[in-house]
C-alpha cells in the first residue's frame, strides 16, 4: 500500500515539476503558433461526444440487468459480455473502430469515429456503475409507485433512476476520465498530428493531447521535455474528473442514509 | 436444443414484442455482445487473409520482414508475454498485499482515501505513464545497471507492474473484504493473532478471487499498447535478459499500422496479430470470471 501511495506522490511529483516552464497564454494559442488551444478543444470534444453516446446506453443496459433481465442464460451471457468488452485492449478497440467507422461506414478519419470508437471503451464502466447505482436503492421506493398504479417503466424511471441519479453521473464522469487520455483506440480512427482551427463538423479530424504527445514522442522522436506542458495540461483533466467523481460519490453516500 | 427451452426462449422474445420498453433495454444490453461479435468478425475478417497464406508461422516464425513477404509474429509474441510476465512478478506481491492491508488491517476512516488513491492510479492514462517512464524510469534504470540504452523489458515492466497493481486490488479486494465476519471471529476467538487469521482463514477463502484478479491484470498487461512502445526500445527479437530491448503485440501494430497499406499483405498480418492478441485477452477474462464465479459458489 505504502507503494502505491508512493508512486502516485512520485507521478504527481514529476509532472508538477513542470508548472516552473509552463505558460498559460499558450491554453489558448492556437496550434499553428506552437499553442495547444485546438489539443484541448479536440479532447474535450472527444470524451464528451463519446459520453453522449455511452451514457444512454449504458444506463438503459442497466436497467435491464437490474430490473428486468430474467435469471437465464441470455442474462449470463450478457454479463460475461460485458466483463470481456472490458477487458479487450484499446489497441484492438481502435483496430475495429478503424475497420467499422473509418472504412466500412466511411467517417474516415474523423470526430464521429473516435466518439463510436471510445464510447466502446466507456460502456463497460457506465454500465457496471449505473448497475451498482441503481441496486442500491431501495425496492420500498419502487413499490410505492408501483401500488399507486404505475406502470413498471414509470415506477422504475420515475422514482428508482432519480435516486440512483448521482451514481450514474458518477460513473460517466469516471468513464470520461478512462477515455479523456486514451491514445490507441484514436491512433488510427480520428486524430491527426495538426488541424487548421477545431473542427466544424464531426466528420473532420481532430487534434488530441494524449495523440500528440504520443506521436512527437515515439514518431519524431522527441526528448520527453518537450512534452512536459501537454502532459501536464492532460494530466489536470484526468485528474480533476477523477477527483470529481471519487468525491460525488463519498458525498452521496454520506447524504443518502439508505446507501451505507 | 430440447422443446422445453425452445418454448421458453420463444416466450421470452414474445414478451419483448409486447412490450417496447423491455425490448429497447434489452436492446442496449445486448450492445456489448453485439459490438464483441462485430470486433471479432472484423479483426478475423482483415486478418484472415495473412492466416491464409502464413498459417502458424504469423505466430510462431521468427522474422517480420516486409520486403522479403515474410511475416512472423514470434518475437513479439515472446516480448508481450516477457513484459507481462516480468510486471506480474512485481505487481502480484504488492498488490494483493495492498488488497489485504486495506480491508483487513487499515482502519476504516482510512480506506476511502487509499481506494480512491488506487482508483486515481488507474485512470492516470497511459500515454502519461509511459511519459513518466521516459523522463524518470529510463535514465533510472540506464544508471543503475550501466547499459547502453534505459530503454528495456525491465523498464516497460516496472511501468506495466504500476498500472497492474491498481486492477489486481480492486478486485481482490473486493473478495477479501466479502469473507463472511464470523469466520474471522471464530478463528479469532480461538486465540489466533490477525496474522494467523488472515493466513488460514481469509487467503484460503478469496484464493479464487485473487487468483481471478491476477488473471484480469495479465489481461490488462498483455494488452497495454502505448506505454509499453514508449519504454521498452522496440526491437523485435528473442531476448535472453530483461536488460534488453523488446517488442510486443500492440505496440508493433501501433507503430505499423500508419505505414501498412491498407489491403496489403502487412496490413492484414498486423490485424493477424491483433486477432491473436484478442484472441489472448479473451480466453484470460473469460477464465477469470469463472473462476470468480466458481469461488462464490463455494
Amino acid at each position: 500500500m505504502v507503494i502505491c501511495i508512493l508512486a502516485f506522490l512520485w507521478i504527481i511529483t514529476t509532472i508538477l515539476t513542470g508548472i516552473g516552464t509552463f505558460n498559460a497564454e499558450l491554453l489558448t494559442t492556437s496550434a499553428l503558433q506552437g499553442g495547444y488551444f485546438e489539443m484541448i478543444v479536440g479532447t474535450i470534444y472527444l470524451f464528451l461526444g463519446a459520453a453522449a453516446i455511452a451514457g444512454p446506453i449504458g444506463v438503459f443496459a442497466a436497467i435491464y440487468l437490474v430490473e428486468y433481465a430474467p435469471s437465464g442464460k441470455i442474462t449470463r451471457i450478457i454479463d460475461q459480455a460485458i466483463n470481456n468488452l472490458a477487458g479487450v485492449p484499446s489497441i484492438i478497440i481502435g483496430l475495429f473502430g478503424y475497420t467499422l467507422f473509418s472504412r466500412q461506414l466511411g467517417f474516415d478519419i474523423s470526430l464521429l469515429s473516435g466518439w463510436l470508437t471510445l464510447s466502446i471503451m466507456i460502456l463497460p464502466i457506465v454500465i457496471r456503475g449505473s448497475e451498482e447505482a441503481i441496486r442500491i436503492v431501495p425496492k420500498a421506493f419502487k413499490e410505492a409507485a408501483l401500488g399507486l398504479g404505475a406502470t413498471k417503466w414509470k415506477a422504475i424511471s420515475l422514482t428508482t433512476l432519480i435516486a440512483a441519479a448521482p451514481g450514474i453521473v458518477t460513473s460517466v464522469i469516471l468513464g470520461i476520465a478512462r477515455v479523456a487520455g486514451e491514445t490507441a483506440a484514436i491512433l488510427f480512427t480520428s486524430s491527426v498530428i495538426m488541424t487548421r482551427g477545431t473542427p466544424s463538423s464531426p466528420l473532420e479530424p481532430v487534434m488530441a493531447l494524449s495523440f500528440n504527445m504520443y506521436v512527437k514522442i515515439v514518431a519524431r522522436g522527441e526528448g520527453p521535455e518537450s512534452v512536459f506542458d501537454i502532459a501536464l495540461i492532460l494530466f489536470l483533466i484526468v485528474v480533476t474528473f477523477s477527483l470529481v467523481a471519487i468525491i460525488l460519490r463519498i458525498y452521496y453516500r454520506r447524504k443518502q442514509p439508505w446507501l451505507s | 436444443m430440447s422443446n422445453k427451452k425452445l418454448i421458453q426462449l420463444s416466450s421470452f422474445f414474445l414478451k419483448l414484442k409486447s412490450q417496447p420498453m423491455t425490448a429497447v433495454l434489452f436492446l442496449c444490453a445486448s450492445f456489448s455482445i453485439i459490438i464483441l461479435f462485430l470486433m471479432l468478425f472484423f479483426v478475423a475478417q482483415e486478418g484472415a487473409y495473412a492466416f491464409t497464406q502464413f498459417g502458424s508461422d504469423l505466430l510462431f516464425g521468427m522474422r517480420w520482414d516486409l520486403e522479403s513477404n515474410i511475416f512472423g509474429g514470434l518475437p513479439l509474441l515472446f516480448g508481450s508475454l516477457m513484459v507481462t510476465f516480468g510486471a506480474l512478478i512485481i505487481a502480484i506481491p504488492i498488490g494483493v498485499s495492498t488488497s489485504i492491508f486495506v480491508s483487513e488491517v487499515l482502519p476504516f476512516y482510512l480506506r476511502d482515501p487509499i481506494k480512491s488513491i488506487i482508483e486515481l492510479l488507474a485512470s492516470i492514462p497511459s500515454v502519461l505513464y509511459g511519459f513518466i517512464g521516459l523522463l524518470v524510469v529510463v535514465p533510472f534504470i540506464q544508471d543503475v545497471f550501466g547499459l547502453p540504452s534505459g530503454q528495456t523489458a525491465l523498464t516497460a515492466s516496472a511501468i506495466l507492474s504500476i498500472m497492474t497493481i491498481p486492477t489486481i486490488v480492486s478486485v481482490s479486494g473486493e473478495i477479501i473484504s466479502a469473507v463472511p465476519k464470523n469466520y474471522k471471529e471464530a478463528a479469532l476467538g480461538l486465540g489466533a493473532t490477525k496474522w494467523e487469521t488472515i493466513k488460514s482463514v481469509v487467503l484460503p477463502i478469496s484464493k479464487s478471487g485473487i487468483l481471478a484478479s491476477i488473471m484480469l491484470g495479465f489481461g490488462r498487461a498483455v494488452g497495454e499498447t502505448i506505454a509499453v512502445s514508449m519504454v521498452s526500445g522496440n526491437q523485435a527479437h528473442i531476448a535472453s535478459s530483461y536488460f534488453e530491448a523488446i517488442y510486443t503485440i500492440p505496440s508493433f501494430i501501433a507503430t505499423h499500422m500508419g505505414e501498412a497499406a491498407v489491403g496489403s499483405t502487412e496490413y492484414s498480418a498486423l490485424f493477424g496479430l491483433g486477432l491473436i492478441l484478442l484472441i489472448i485477452t479473451f480466453i484470460v477474462n473469460t477464465l477469470a470470471d469463472v473462476v470468480v464465479k466458481r469461488g462464490v459458489h463455494q
